[in-house]
């Protein structure tokens, strides 16, 4: 299945180390958040590109084998990753199961691409930068659980839909990056 | 932790100038700062002419038919792209006056300095790795 990518980077016939030099150099354009799909067919990238993205601080989401290419999605991270959450309202990541099985609803904020890769069953995707634009898909009477990768954009979509009249939102913590429990993939 | 890689290049083959230049890319693009010190036959691999055609070992030859299928760049274009990249080169001044060499038989873009000129950047960097 396509995954959506902000940017797309061909670099099939290409070995060691270019993979990696085109990746930083196409990364440097993408703004923080975008989310960068690297083609790619030299069989060490598979290690190689995980590892660049960890060196730097960037998430690298996951890998999708198609035929003989490797599609690599990674997201642009920057420091601005540390911002303070000012969202009131949150519950942790162990209560929220709990909370959701009695009638709450559980919706993810991440970019399409790291949603496929794994969330929790049963959550909703609306990336942060579509939801004002999705608000209908919401129900204004369910208590939402908003949740993303460290509840830096689960903080900011919590406050837009309280801005909107959504009261019974909660903002999820620590997130999805300390998820330990079970996850769904849509792979 | 260190955000330095420091190389030291001593020897002038064909595969020689690859170990040097790929690790030295892939950790500019890391965001290291990486420097490399060129010297004794490793000075062959900033050479202006040297390095257009540097040698494969004896026996080796059919590496050649592998670099072209597997598509691998050529060492001018690998230095390029590694000074494109901020890698800095360090020509040395020793070796240099004893093959009779200037800067000018060398690729632009590069030093010329003698060992302390390394040690010093060398000395919290990490890893320092020699080929």
């Amino acid at each position: 299945m396509a995954i959506k990518a902000d940017v797309q980077l061909d670099v099939k016939g290409l070995t060691c180390p270019m993979p990696i030099v085109k990746t930083k150099k196409a990364m440097n354009d993408l703004t923080d958040g975008q989310i960068l799909e690297v083609q790619a067919t030299d069989k060490g990238s598979k290690a190689d590109l995980a590892a660049w993205a960890e060196s730097i601080g960037h998430l690298y989401i996951g890998i999708i084998e198609e035929d003989d290419v490797l599609l690599h999605y990674i997201r642009k991270s920057g420091d601005s990753e540390v911002v303070e959450k000012k969202f009131e309202q949150t519950i942790t990541n162990e209560e929220v199961i709990d909370r959701a099985s009695n009638g709450g609803f559980i919706l993810d904020v991440r970019e399409e691409a790291e949603f496929t890769f794994g969330h929790i069953e049963g959550a909703k995707s609306i990336p942060l930068g579509e939801l004002e634009e999705r608000l209908d898909e919401l129900d204004k009477e369910q208590e939402i659980y908003v949740i993303c990768r460290t509840g830096k954009r689960s903080d900011l979509a919590a406050q837009k839909l309280s801005q909107k009249g959504f009261t019974k939102v909660y903002n999820v913590l620590p997130g999805m990056g300390s998820w330990n429990s079970e996850l769904s993939k849509e792979l | 932790m260190s955000n330095k890689v420091a190389i030291i290049a001593s020897n002038g083959g064909l595969f020689d100038a690859y170990k040097v230049f790929n690790i030295a890319t892939a950790a500019a693009a890391t965001e290291k700062e990486v420097a490399i010190f060129f010297t004794f036959e490793g000075l062959n691999l900033i050479h202006k002419q040297a390095n257009q055609a540097l040698p494969i070992p004896e026996g080796k030859e059919h590496f050649t038919e592998g670099f072209a299928k597997a598509n691998v760049p050529s060492i001018p274009q690998l230095v390029e792209m590694a000074q494109d990249l901020g890698v800095k080169f360090i020509g040395c001044q020793m070796t240099m006056d004893v093959m009779g060499l200037t800067k000018e038989d060398f690729i632009d873009g590069i030093e010329v300095g003698g060992a302390v000129t390394f040690l010093e950047f060398a000395k919290d960097a990490s890893p320092t790795l020699t080929f």
